[in-house]
């Protein structure tokens, strides 16, 4: 049960961590393609929305490998 | 220096300035297994904080100058911390792994100070 718990957490969280990065992504892309002059702007705002989307994964992870 | 620059290098000096107060904290005091475990959880943080800047960057310069972007490097962030926990479950009596948690998390506050100090002044 301890293998499921931990494959549940850390696919859950990839998921989401998926969904999250792709839509950061692909909307900081469409920007830099438009407004090249303002990749430093959006390079900042996609840096900060990444490594937020990314804290509760990474507690996943952890979460994952301490019920292993 | 573009603003992003700028954010990297005070993001870079104050994960600095925490790490020398966690040796200082696991030299000198007697809380030694929570300041190592913050102090590995801290390390791993900065290992992120680092590849997520330099992917970045990386990512970016990729689409301005419309060449292939690889990826975020999402699962070496991942991996690096799964590699925190393992030392961490490996060495249990010298470090605390609830410590080691809470270092990890470091680097989040960090960036939430920085972005809500200097979104206005850049």
């Amino acid at each position: 049960m301890g293998a499921l718990a931990a494959a549940i957490a850390v696919g859950l969280g990839a998921l989401g961590a998926g969904v999250g990065n792709g839509l950061i992504v692909s909307k900081t892309v469409e920007g830099i393609a438009r407004q090249p002059e303002l990749k430093g702007q959006l390079q900042t705002t996609m840096f900060i929305g990444v490594g937020l989307v990314e804290a509760v994964p990474i507690i996943g992870v952890v979460i994952a490998l301490m019920v292993m | 220096m573009s603003q992003y620059e700028n954010m990297i290098k005070r993001q870079r000096k104050w994960m600095f300035y925490l790490l020398a107060i966690l040796v200082l904290g696991a030299g000198f005091t007697p809380y030694t297994s929570i300041f190592l475990g913050l102090l590995l959880g801290s390390v791993v943080s900065f290992y992120n904080l680092y590849l997520l800047q330099k992917k970045i960057v990386d990512f970016t310069e990729a689409v301005a100058k419309e060449e292939k972007a690889r990826g975020l490097g999402t699962f070496s962030r991942f991996a690096a911390a799964a590699l925190a926990i393992v030392i961490a479950l490996r060495f249990e009596e010298d470090v605390n792994i609830i410590a080691v948690i809470i270092g990890l998390m470091t680097s989040y506050p960090v960036i939430m100070i920085d972005f809500a100090m200097f979104k206005n002044k850049d």
